[in-house]
């Protein structure tokens, strides 16, 4: 049991990097990544500089706001580089659960320590014989993990692209551009655990 | 305008002075002045995370069971980092958009570790069909 255990945390840790990897090779490598990133960046430290001498004449206040407007049509075109090669992942990934899902198939990989709620059950009783609901499938440890894993390793990227960006030019605008890019890179990531809670259901 | 200059050179200042400090001195010195919000936002992150981990193997080893292991670990977690920010950072909260803000921060990562390392001692050590 502990051995499956830790064989799950295992499997969880080397997809969440084949995924990284593939990021990478697919999205975080790419020119037209590259070159968004540098134009989302540069145009975000223009337009916190234009802000803070900020003044109320009518014609700057018109182009601040076509800045603006320019700015978020890149961080989207920034997200969409980004969602497109996710989505590919995504199935890549649905597969190789789908097989480990049949590897663990009616085995039970762990005691929990609680009954979980009735709609948690479906997930951590997934295939398993008996009534016993405390004892736990593969897919709920793994999501479990997964779930860790990733976060972290998403906070990882943020605290990259802040630590290449000047000091000064970290201020509430551009943390706010970056977090909006950041989240939308989570859309691909709910709809695949939705589309495989789907699939092994 | 000079009144904005002025403030500003003092606010680089104080930014120099703290450049070569690394995240984690700065996380330990008390009613540190944080200009940047995200660094703040990211000792928060960190502190749950090794959190989540340590409670989960404590709660693990004991082992406490059922509910009240969760509602335990809630409770912990938030209180801990609300004792942080509020007693020893001396945060004024609403920079950071309120309580609720720094409170919810990394809680539901932290949440799902803390399950990992819980789940996984607990099988291991107190289960009949265990190891």
């Amino acid at each position: 049991m502990f051995a499956d255990c830790i064989l799950i945390v295992f499997i969880s840790v080397c997809t969440a990097f084949l995924g990284e990897g593939l990021t990478w090779i697919m999205v975080y490598r790419t020119e037209k990544y590259k070159k968004l990133k540098a134009e989302v960046e540069k145009q975000s430290k223009k337009l916190e500089k234009q802000k803070e001498n900020e003044s109320n004449d009518r014609v700057q206040k018109k182009k601040l706001e076509r800045q603006e407007e320019k700015l978020k049509t890149n961080s989207r075109d920034l997200s969409l580089v980004k969602m497109k090669s996710m989505f590919a992942i995504g199935f890549a990934f649905t597969a190789l659960l789908s097989m480990f899902n049949s590897i663990f198939d009616g085995r039970v990989v762990a005691n929990l320590p609680f009954t979980p709620i009735s709609f948690i059950q479906g997930i951590s009783h997934r295939n398993l014989p008996g009534e016993d609901y405390t004892h736990c499938s593969f897919i709920f440890l793994y999501i479990l993990c997964t779930m860790s894993i990733r976060q972290v390793r998403s906070i990882y990227i943020v605290f990259e692209m802040n630590k290449k960006k000047e000091r000064k030019a970290l201020n509430k605008w551009v943390t706010f551009i970056f977090l909006r890019v950041h989240k939308f890179s989570h859309v691909p990531f709910v709809l695949l655990f939705c589309y495989m809670l789907n699939l092994v259901w | 305008m000079a009144n904005h200059s002025t403030k500003k050179s003092s606010k680089t200042t104080v930014e120099d002075a703290h450049a070569g400090q690394s995240l984690l001195s700065k996380a330990f010195t008390p009613e540190f002045q944080w200009t940047d919000k995200d660094e703040f936002l990211d000792v928060i992150y960190w502190i749950r995370q090794i959190l989540g981990l340590m409670l989960g193997l404590v709660w693990g080893i004991i082992p406490l069971k059922g509910f009240i292991g969760l509602a335990l670990f809630l409770l912990v977690n938030v209180a801990i980092v609300y004792i942080y920010y509020n007693s020893f950072q001396k945060v004024d909260e609403e920079e950071y958009g309120g309580a609720s803000e720094i409170l919810k921060e990394g809680l539901m990562t932290s949440f799902s570790s803390f399950l990992v390392a819980w789940i996984i001692l607990y099988s291991a050590l107190h289960s009949e069909t265990g190891s």
